[in-house]
């Protein structure tokens, strides 16, 4: 029984998606929601693409199911975030199969020194932040890695990938500038984020972070932390906390109330990459509308 | 600091008082890891009620965590009459490994909710409101009075089965109203504190209590004690060496443990086993050093921090000036990293305005010789391994001979 599941297995694994799909879709995986959501911008109808972990999953975590690793070893490409991001990655066995580590093609913030990130003790993005995602110029580049990464595969297709990029890029821009109006009068306002997330869409849209809440998560922040951080939050009337759909709510509440601040969580994912910044911009400019 | 800790300390009292009663029941019954089981199940049933459509923090959550852990605790009364043919520890085990699969296979339907059941389940005593510890003070207190009211039978049939039994008390009855009362304090206790703070409110107050005294109401008296001044240590300790508050109450809880352990030993101990074991460390350690001197030895370094020398004396006169220069130049920047990391927090939050220019310059300086400072760092690590390389036969092995020798004197001594 077992051996029989085993040949099976085996055959499944062993059957070339390029040599027998040959004119079919190519197949993509991604890690994540967003770049789902790129990789199907660019691919159109030529890609048919899965994400591994759901836009509500934490992304560190996240444990592959047998058919996601059946498709994983069949697929045609695979696109991670990269970094330290996906540590469950390394972990599944998928040989022969390209990788597009799409982290390579932007540029990255709190990207230390190594031996300045021993001085600044544990830290989750120890290789630069990971969420280069939230600042919608990085699609630019973002895509452009995606377009070479498919035309490689596709090298007939590249003129449809670049020409559906640039219908993208052009929707997006639009909303981009949007966007920017909508958050302009905030421009310059002090933020707290709960998780330090919020980095490269603060940079974007000119928000000042000026503290994360719990720097590395899973570890509470300790009562000297907390306290410093209220003091320092109503010495600065910081209006707003941004938080993530993962932050402890006893720990948002708490700050809340005793650091004055008004608290609005924020998608860092999601299945429609415009879609995830329209709504966080809209749920941003209306916390931070006065009254 | 009072403000921060005042509620988290008055939750560890009202912790202590229900759990170290608990815990006296628990311990008597041999079904130690019964609240970590049973706190599984309930998250399991946060889990159905986020699937059933309801958030993490409703009430309605609540109420299937709590029926689930009821459900529990019903099967553990259930099975305790065949304890012979199957231990309750196993089924307490089982149940637990079981429900936290069944979880993890419910979460996979409804991702949303993992982080919040991750964050239950660590808890966050800090963060505690004045609220929540009035709503389970009043619970507690409700629960402690049914205890106090039927406190023979419960008692009787935690502490003394065949009494129990000999006066025909209806011993299934009292195991549900036993773990039922138990199932609803683990669910709104995990709540607030997280299964491994309430798990040690459980255990470690009765189990050292029942070291000191003997009858039931002395060792109630002392763990209460016990568990009020480890909460307090605990909430000291995290204030000071700013660290999170509840794996700091656990890790009080742990070194009272420690202590008392320690306490014990040292009643027990004559001349020549602490001769013994002293040698016996020696030699280990010249071993150690010996053999891979590059492995860390933290006794080493600690020994070199109080007294210089045992590491200068095996170096050069140039490394020894090295050395010299890598501390002064540590010194000398650590005040000057203090200030400007202060100089820029004022100015990240606005206290002291800045041009932007010169912020960019104060965060360059400061990543300049932060990168100064770790090199220096570098340097005395450097020098450390040189030491080592020659500590190694110069001391290492004295250290094992002269252990060893110790050891064959004192063993033969017999």
């Amino acid at each position: 029984m077992i051996r029989t599941l085993v040949v099976a297995l085996a055959a499944l694994a062993a059957a070339a998606p390029q040599a027998v799909f040959a004119q079919e879709k190519l197949q993509v995986v991604t890690t994540s929601a967003d770049l789902k959501s790129l990789v199907e911008a660019v691919g159109g109808e030529g890609v048919d693409v899965e994400s591994l972990a759901a836009p509500e999953q934490d992304p560190h975590s996240v444990e592959v199911k047998p058919a996601q690793l059946a498709r994983l070893r069949r697929a045609a490409l695979i696109v991670r975030i990269g970094l330290d991001h996906e540590p469950w990655l390394a972990r599944l066995p998928a040989p022969g199969v390209p990788v597009l580590d799409v982290s390579k093609s932007v540029r990255l913030l709190q990207a230390e020194t190594p031996r300045l990130r021993v001085e600044r003790r544990a830290h989750v993005h120890a290789y630069g932040n990971t969420h280069y995602w939230l600042d919608p110029y990085n699609a630019r580049p973002m895509t452009a890695s995606i377009v070479a990464a498919l035309a490689a595969l596709r090298p007939a297709e590249r003129a449809l990938f670049e020409a559906n990029r640039d219908a993208f890029l052009s929707r997006l821009g639009e909303k981009i500038a949007e966007w920017e109006t909508a958050l302009k009068p905030y421009r310059g306002t002090k933020v707290v984020v709960v998780h330090d997330s919020w980095a490269y869409f603060a940079e974007r849209f000119g928000l000042q972070i000026v503290a994360a809440a719990e720097p590395h998560p899973g570890v509470p922040p300790s009562p000297a932390e907390l306290a410093a951080l209220f003091k320092r939050m109503r010495e600065a009337g910081v209006p707003i906390l941004i938080a993530d759909p993962h932050a402890n709510p006893a720990l948002v509440r708490q700050i809340e109330e005793k650091g004055g601040a008004k608290s609005v969580t924020l998608l860092p994912s999601g299945p429609d990459y415009i879609g995830l910044f329209e709504e966080n911009v809209k749920r941003l400019s209306a916390a931070l509308k006065p009254g | 600091m009072l403000e921060l800790l005042l509620w988290p300390f008055v939750a560890g009292l009202v912790l202590t008082a229900i759990h170290a009663y608990f815990g006296l029941h628990v311990l008597a019954r041999g079904v130690v890891f019964v609240d970590l089981s049973l706190a599984q199940v309930a998250a399991l049933g946060l889990t159905v009620a986020i699937l059933a459509g309801h958030s993490v923090q409703s009430e309605a959550g609540y109420w299937y965590a709590f029926a689930f852990a009821i459900g529990g605790a019903m099967l553990f009364a259930l099975v305790r009459p065949y304890e012979k043919a199957l231990q309750q520890e196993a089924v307490i085990g089982i149940v637990y490994a079981v429900s936290a699969s069944l979880g993890v296979l419910a979460l996979d339907r409804a991702p949303q909710g993992a982080e919040h059941i991750k964050q239950l389940l660590i808890g966050s005593i800090l963060t505690v409101t004045p609220g929540e510890v009035g709503e389970l003070a009043l619970l507690y207190a409700a629960i402690g009075a049914v205890h106090l009211v039927f406190r023979r039978p419960l008692v009787e049939v935690s502490f003394d089965p065949p009494l129990a039994a000999a006066r025909h008390r209806r011993v299934f009855l009292w195991d549900v109203v036993f773990y039922g009362s138990f199932a609803l304090v683990v669910t709104s206790s995990v709540r607030i504190a997280g299964v491994l703070l309430v798990f040690s409110y459980l255990i470690v107050p009765a189990a050292l209590a029942g070291l000191f005294a003997r009858g039931l109401r002395q060792r109630l008296l002392l763990a209460w004690a016990l568990g009020g001044a480890v909460t307090a240590a605990g909430l000291y300790a995290s204030w000071t060496w700013d660290l999170p508050t509840g794996p700091a109450i656990v890790t009080a809880f742990g070194a009272a443990t420690a202590l008392v352990a320690l306490g014990f030993a040292a009643r027990k101990l004559t001349t020549r086993t602490a001769g013994i074991f002293v040698c016996a460390v020696a030699a280990l350690a010249g071993l150690l050093l010996a053999a891979v001197p590059q492995m860390g030895q933290p006794w080493l370094d600690a020994l070199e921090d109080i007294a210089p020398p045992v590491q200068t004396t095996f170096l050069d006169s140039g490394e020894r000036l090295t050395r010299k220069e890598a501390l002064e130049s540590i010194e000398r920047r650590s005040a000057e990293l203090a200030r400007l990391r202060a100089l820029e927090q004022d100015v990240r939050w606005g206290k002291i305005e800045m041009e932007p220019e010169n912020t960019e310059r104060l965060r360059q300086y400061l990543a300049g010789i932060s990168e100064i400072s770790a090199g220096d760092q570098l340097v005395l690590h450097h020098l450390r391994g040189k030491a080592r390389e020659r500590q190694r036969f110069a001391l290492g092995l004295p250290l094992l001979l002269l252990g060893a020798a110790g050891l064959y004197a004192l063993v033969r001594r017999r």
